[in-house]
């Protein structure tokens, strides 16, 4: 069984945003999620940031913060580093603000800025440029509750060699009304770096790795009932280290 | 290395409810882009698309009898099979609905809803996903779906790929100035922008073990995948071509083989001035001065996004199967960088590989390499 490292976690919820080096908790209350600016993600001018959708901005900064984490935010040259990103609702909250465009005019006011980010992987198109990513950039829809899908996908593209290095996560705006359902998922993102290699630093959570045909996910060797237990427990090798 | 062999495949396009009606029209160098009268079309750029005749949006979407007819006939699966879906916008009509009339199911957008239906149906008990990564949703579900099979982690996957032509999604691509005001003409010299398309494609694979204990026909296999990202632009394709040459390189490092064992091309050939040149210029630094058939069948059917590369699999098998590669419809004068390699006329394949190529927003792209069946 091939395991990989999991060497940086960021996100955003409505507990705040941050990294795991920084400290805090990685929860995912019933709160509004933080009104994110340029400056609370980025150090430097960042002239696309301010254009993008929120659910583009949610999933670019919690890409962000995952990167810093683990080192990994400063580039110089592309980078084979693939991301998948897992979300229920994905860019709704954008469809219908498109939508809206759509409905003045008989569409003769349909906004092509809107429009380019009715996508669910469209702000893995905006991390790419960011961070020069140029891995295969994925957003999937889960059937499953655990969340675990995108590491799952990660860590099957990490083993067939397709990448050495993989983020994964989730990435949720609050359901739109009339279209939220029984959920049970709070709004929020959270990605997490996995390399095959140890980094020499920083030191890694730990390691994360596929059980045998039941799609099982462990961290250190223990199985995962879901994203959330496993962040909690890489944030707790944290404080024990 | 467990091989991923293709044992069933499925279509449903504008040019006919199964892929015999798809296989026959491309030939035949048909056409099923015709005007529009799903919604009005006058502040568009276009009033064209191709679309399946007679979906009734009842009971909700127009994808579900889509779906159904997709999946009608289709041979049973294996109930430990694992289920893959590719899509861009689901059910978007029902969001449409939603919206304007304050009508239909809200809980029918979110993708969780058709996962659980496919799975239903075929009685599917673990964990399904939904692909979306643009116009290569179909192209990468197929690429996890062989992964999976390769790297022993399953022994068969379905893949479902669909999406609808939707004023959502026309009017978007209409503000973006990518329709062709016409039919769309890909690796034309003149063309203009896409024509839009739905559809659907059903593909089972399965260890060849595995299929050859059930007795199942093995129809190709897929020797080799890749995507990889421009990280250039999120519209716009990379002019260099850089992120769909990763794709095909991986792709023949994954199947082990060199370029030259490459017989024909499935091109994405949208038919946007930028996608087919990137395209062309892609192809040309892979395979150099050598002038491979290719083909676009986006003037026969438009493009049906989050279905194309599904479409464009099961299209190929039957390509490789025939020896013959389908007449690109709407071409009148090829591209410089495509002339010898372009043809409105069907072109003969001489080798057992075909390479299928998609891209899409967000910079991604996608390339399979289908192996001929039974060879």
């Amino acid at each position: 069984m091939m395991a990989a490292f999991l060497t940086g976690i960021g996100w955003v919820t409505g507990a705040g945003f941050g990294t795991g080096r920084q400290g805090g908790d990685c929860s995912f209350p019933e709160l509004p999620l933080p009104s994110l600016t340029r400056k609370d993600v980025f150090p430097e001018p960042n002239q696309r940031f301010g254009r993008m959708s929120d659910y583009a901005k949610l999933g670019l900064a919690a890409t962000a913060f995952a990167l810093r984490d683990a080192g990994l935010e400063a580039w110089s040259e592309k980078r084979p580093i693939g991301v998948v990103a897992s979300t229920r609702f994905g860019c709704l909250a954008t469809d219908l603000d498109y939508h809206g465009t759509v409905q003045l005019q008989g569409g003769g006011l349909a906004s092509p800025n809107l429009f380019a980010y009715t996508l669910a992987n469209c702000f893995l198109g905006d991390a790419a440029i960011q961070f020069g990513l140029t891995g295969s950039s994925v957003a999937i829809n889960e059937s499953g509750e655990d969340r675990l899908g995108a590491l799952r996908l990660a860590l099957e593209a990490l083993l067939m060699g397709e990448a050495d290095t993989m983020l994964a996560g989730v990435c949720d705006l609050p359901a739109p009304r009339r279209y939220a359902g029984e959920t049970g998922q709070a709004p929020g993102a959270a990605f997490l770096v996995l390399t095959l290699a140890a980094p020499a630093a920083p030191a890694p959570y730990g390691s994360v790795a596929l059980a045998g045909g039941d799609g099982g996910v462990l961290f250190n060797g223990s199985p995962q009932v879901g994203l959330q237990q496993l962040i909690d427990s890489a944030l707790a090798g944290r404080t024990a280290r | 290395m467990i091989e991923a062999c293709i044992t069933a495949a499925q279509t449903v396009t504008g040019l006919g409810p199964d892929l015999e009606s798809l296989w026959r029209g491309c030939l035949a160098g048909e056409s099923a882009i015709r005007p529009l009268n799903r919604f009005a079309t006058g502040r568009y750029l276009s009033g064209n698309a191709s679309c399946v005749d007679g979906l009734e949006a009842a009971g909700g979407s127009r994808l579900y009898p889509l779906l159904e007819r997709l999946l009608d006939g289709f041979p049973a699966v294996p109930r430990d099979c694992l289920l893959i879906t590719a899509s861009t916008k689901g059910c978007v009509d029902v969001m449409e609905t939603v919206q304007e009339l304050g009508a239909g199911a809200p809980g029918q957008v979110p993708m969780a809803d058709l996962l659980r239906r496919i799975s239903e149906r075929f009685g599917l008990g673990a964990p399904a996903l939904n692909i979306n990564a643009a116009c290569a949703s179909s192209t990468i579900a197929v690429a996890r779906a062989a992964a999976l099979i390769a790297a022993g982690r399953s022994e068969a996957v379905l893949v479902v790929c669909m999406d609808l032509v939707s004023e959502f999604v026309f009017s978007g691509f209409s503000a973006l100035q990518a329709l062709s005001p016409g039919v769309c003409r890909p690796f034309d010299r003149n063309r203009d922008g896409l024509t839009l398309g739905e559809g659907g494609a059903a593909l089972l694979l399965m260890s060849r073990e595995r299929a050859a204990r059930e007795g199942r026909p093995e129809l190709g296999v897929v020797a080799g995948w890749g995507a990889a990202n421009d990280a250039t632009h999120i519209t716009a394709p990379a002019r260099d071509g850089c992120g769909l040459i990763q794709s095909v390189r991986q792709a023949l490092c994954r199947a082990a083989i060199e370029p030259g064992e490459i017989a024909a091309i499935s091109a994405h050939g949208t038919a946007t001035p930028y996608n087919d040149l990137m395209e062309l210029t892609a192809f040309g630094a892979v395979f150099g001065g050598r002038r491979l058939p290719v083909h676009s069948v986006k003037g026969s059917i438009g493009h049906t996004l989050g279905a194309a590369g599904g479409i464009e699999v099961a299209l190929g098998l039957r390509c490789l199967e025939a020896g013959t590669l389908p007449p690109t419809v709407g071409l009148r004068e090829p591209e410089e960088m495509g002339e010898g390699a372009v043809s409105c006329s069907a072109q003969p394949i001489r080798g057992r590989y075909l390479l299928s190529t998609n891209s899409g927003f967000g910079g991604v792209n996608a390339a399979l390499i289908l192996r001929q069946g039974g060879v």
